[in-house]
């Protein structure tokens, strides 16, 4: 046993719910949805062994490259699912939101990801890694879920008015839209901005220094902003907002993702 | 005068500068910042110049960005106060007594009947929603008694608290950079340096590199002193992630590197036609060192940590990392010259070395020594504790407008004889769901309470 294989369990367990949820969504019989449920809840109990175990071999937080941080980012998610199922019961959209998490795992385990532990950087040996990075992946879970519920409730919409019926109401897709990036928002300025710009003010002596990846986060922030802003303040909801979503979404995986590839700048390690 | 007034405390005018400064940001990130002129024109030919005069090169320190954030903190505090205003009077000074149809037109509502007199229903209902955390104020008019109760009252201005953090933020922003500077100490093991703009000085007293075992670096150490009219103060270890503070001066370990100016270096000198031939020498800078049993003095006048041929053929160094160096040498015999000329340590059989006279010695730089040098990083910010307020209140803000909603509840009671007939109403600015079950439970608790 060790760190891979605990991935490799978790990644066929995360398969195993995926699979089951869709089995459910087109047979529309809740019991394979309660399987899948059962699927993603262990794979997510083994996936935490394998960050624990990553953790203790590693000597650090287990996200410090792209391999780890990919598989914390699907560990939050699954997480954030978890709590969204509780809180505001929304099944059918689970499938849908699986295949984020399954499109993770498969980044995460292709050769393009060097697995190896390497020792922290100097920069990088701070408790505030563990505090940065874990609280805005969270934030960015919630963000991921709202993007597929945004997605969903564009075809919902235009499904409700050719007068067809729908498997979830394009209302409920809507609040739950909303109500996930209620708790993203306040995660993500807690981890990505606020943190971040305590953790570079000890590690670098400047609070904001505009590297890529902070005019990024900020960027996505501005976004969302934008979201609370038109829907509180001006009264959008619906397709208005479930596109705002979405480009805050996409935002956020530039910002996660793509100023990695496509921008230098400090933090070039993660 | 007004109608400035009035498109400053538009949110649309907020929505569009929202928008035209997440574009301007983003562009910032496509262009690269605070480079040379030079690199600009490479990169976009013509356009560099127009780029430039445009600022789109310092984008984030334009005037015109700089304009852009200051009229969003303008309109911010418009809006704002503009809202604010009756939000507290609605929170210091509620409208107590209500019409009966304002209350039926509320999707929260119930009518209950209890068998007591208008004083003790009124009692019990108090105690009900104080049981619930309710702050309840009360008026009477004849045989009617109106309560109006609330809780939670900081979720009706969670987005002011964020506003407000938000604006103490670029407050923070602007006193640190006007107020703000940063500056880099270049020291070796022992210096003491002045601190600009200071009146205390700072020694290296040790500077060390940890590796891991495969080589890479594991932490830069650099134990600084402080000391005030030359005595020492305070010491401490600094670390990248562990700075020190002293006076408003913060100090990091930012870089290091080494003092290639006076490097000590170790020369084997040997024969071509005598292979039992070794002699060993330490040479310093412009010290010439006698070989051992020869007549000949030996100095070293340059050293170049990774040697590299320019462009116009001069001799320069590619980097501070001792990736390939190189010793120049001199042989004298007296007052005469009779050898000159490069060795590499990586490449000990190609010796650059030019014979006045006939010689059979060759040289090799077998190894190179020179002090490490920590680069600290020095700054002021007299901006940054209002950043972190800013943060605290943008975070309370936060919390308070999403999972605090303030809730409402109305009555109207009206005495009649030994009855009281109560018409109940409620409303909850976030989270309607839940309200509506407190609501239920109240209601059903006073229904049932005798």
């Amino acid at each position: 046993m060790n760190e891979s294989t605990l991935f490799l369990i978790t990644f066929i367990l995360y398969i195993l719910a995926t699979v089951f949820y869709f089995a459910f969504l087109f047979s529309k019989k809740e019991n394979p949805a309660k399987t899948g449920f059962k699927f993603a809840f262990a794979g997510l109990l083994v996936h935490t062994l394998a960050l624990i175990w990553r953790t203790v071999e590693s000597g650090h937080a287990p996200f410090t490259n792209m391999y780890e941080s990919l598989s914390f980012l699907a560990w939050a998610s699954i997480l954030a699912y978890i709590v969204i199922e509780w809180k505001f019961k929304i099944r059918k959209a689970g499938p849908y939101f699986m295949l984020i998490v399954i499109a993770l795992m498969a980044l995460a385990s292709s050769p393009l990801m060097p697995k190896e532990a390497t020792p922290l950087v100097p920069a990088l040996q701070s408790y505030w890694l563990w505090l940065h990075v874990s609280v805005t992946l969270l934030g960015e879970a919630f963000f991921a879920f709202a993007f597929i519920t945004s997605i969903l409730y564009l075809v919902a919409d235009a499904k409700e008015k050719r007068g067809e019926k729908t498997g979830l109401s394009a209302e409920k897709l809507d609040s739950v839209s909303y109500r996930c990036i209620a708790i993203g928002f306040p995660l993500f300025t807690l981890g990505g901005i606020v943190f971040g710009m305590v953790w570079a003010y000890n590690a670098w002596g400047s609070w904001w220094s505009w590297d890529p990846k902070e005019t990024w986060s900020l960027i996505t922030w501005f976004v969302f902003a934008l979201y609370l802003h038109t829907r509180i303040v001006m009264g959008w909801k619906g397709r208005r907002s479930a596109y705002i979503a979405i480009i805050g979404f996409l935002a956020a995986l530039f910002t996660y993702f793509g100023v990695n590839y496509l921008l230098t700048g400090l933090h070039s390690y993660a | 005068m007004k109608s400035l007034f009035k498109s400053l405390s538009s949110v649309k005018l907020a929505i569009v500068l929202l928008i035209i400064i997440t574009a301007a940001s983003g562009l910032g990130t496509l262009i690269p910042q605070l480079r040379s002129h030079d690199e600009y024109f490479a990169r976009y030919g013509q356009w560099a110049n127009l780029f430039q005069r445009l600022q789109l090169t310092k984008l984030y320190q334009s005037w015109w960005f700089i304009a852009l954030l200051l009229l969003f903190a303008l309109n911010i505090i418009v809006c704002t106060l503009d809202r604010l205003s009756p939000k507290l009077k609605r929170s210091f000074r509620p409208r107590v007594s209500v019409e009966e149809k304002e209350i039926a037109v509320l999707k929260i509502k119930e009518k209950l009947k209890k068998h007591m007199n208008l004083d003790s229903a009124r009692e019990l209902v108090k105690r009900e929603l104080s049981t619930k955390h309710y702050r309840v104020r009360e008026t009477q008019e004849e045989n009617k008694s109106f309560l109006y109760a609330r809780k939670r009252v900081l979720g009706w201005f969670g987005a002011d608290i964020v506003h407000l953090g938000i604006l103490i933020i670029i407050a923070g922003g602007i006193i640190s950079g006007i107020g703000g500077f940063r500056w880099n100490l270049t020291f070796s093991e022992g210096r003491i340096l002045e601190i600009p703009r200071a009146d205390f000085k700072l020694k290296l007293d040790k500077f060390e590199t940890e590796y891991y075992p495969n080589g890479s670096v594991k932490d830069w150490k650099s134990t600084l002193t402080v000391l005030e009219d030359e005595k020492p103060v305070l010491t401490k270890i600094v670390e990248v992630n562990h700075p020190l503070s002293y006076k408003g001066y913060v100090f990091y370990q930012s870089s290091y590197g080494w003092d290639w100016t006076s490097p000590s270096v170790e020369i084997w000198a040997k024969k071509r036609q005598n292979p039992s031939f070794l002699k060993k020498m330490e040479l310093k800078i412009r010290e010439r060192v006698p070989l051992e049993g020869e007549d000949i003095e030996v100095s070293m006048l340059e050293f170049i940590p990774d040697f590299v041929i320019g462009d116009q053929g001069q001799i320069t160094t590619r980097s501070l990392e001792p990736n390939n160096p190189a010793a120049f040498i001199e042989g004298w015999q007296g007052e005469e010259k009779i050898f000159s000329g490069w060795i590499f340590a990586k490449f000990p059989d190609f010796d650059r070395i030019h014979s006045e006279k006939e010689t059979d010695l060759t040289f090799e730089l077998k190894d190179f020594k020179a002090s490490q040098v920590s680069v600290i990083q020095l700054s002021k910010d007299p901006g940054v504790n209002f950043i972190w307020a800013g943060c605290i209140f943008l975070m309370l803000g936060l919390l308070f407008a999403f999972y605090w909603p303030t809730r409402e509840i109305r009555m109207v009671m009206e005495g009649i004889g030994n009855k009281t007939e109560i018409i109940a109403g409620g409303i909850a600015s976030k989270s309607k769901d839940a309200f509506q079950s407190e609501f239920a439970k109240i209601t059903e608790s006073i229904r049932r309470s005798k």
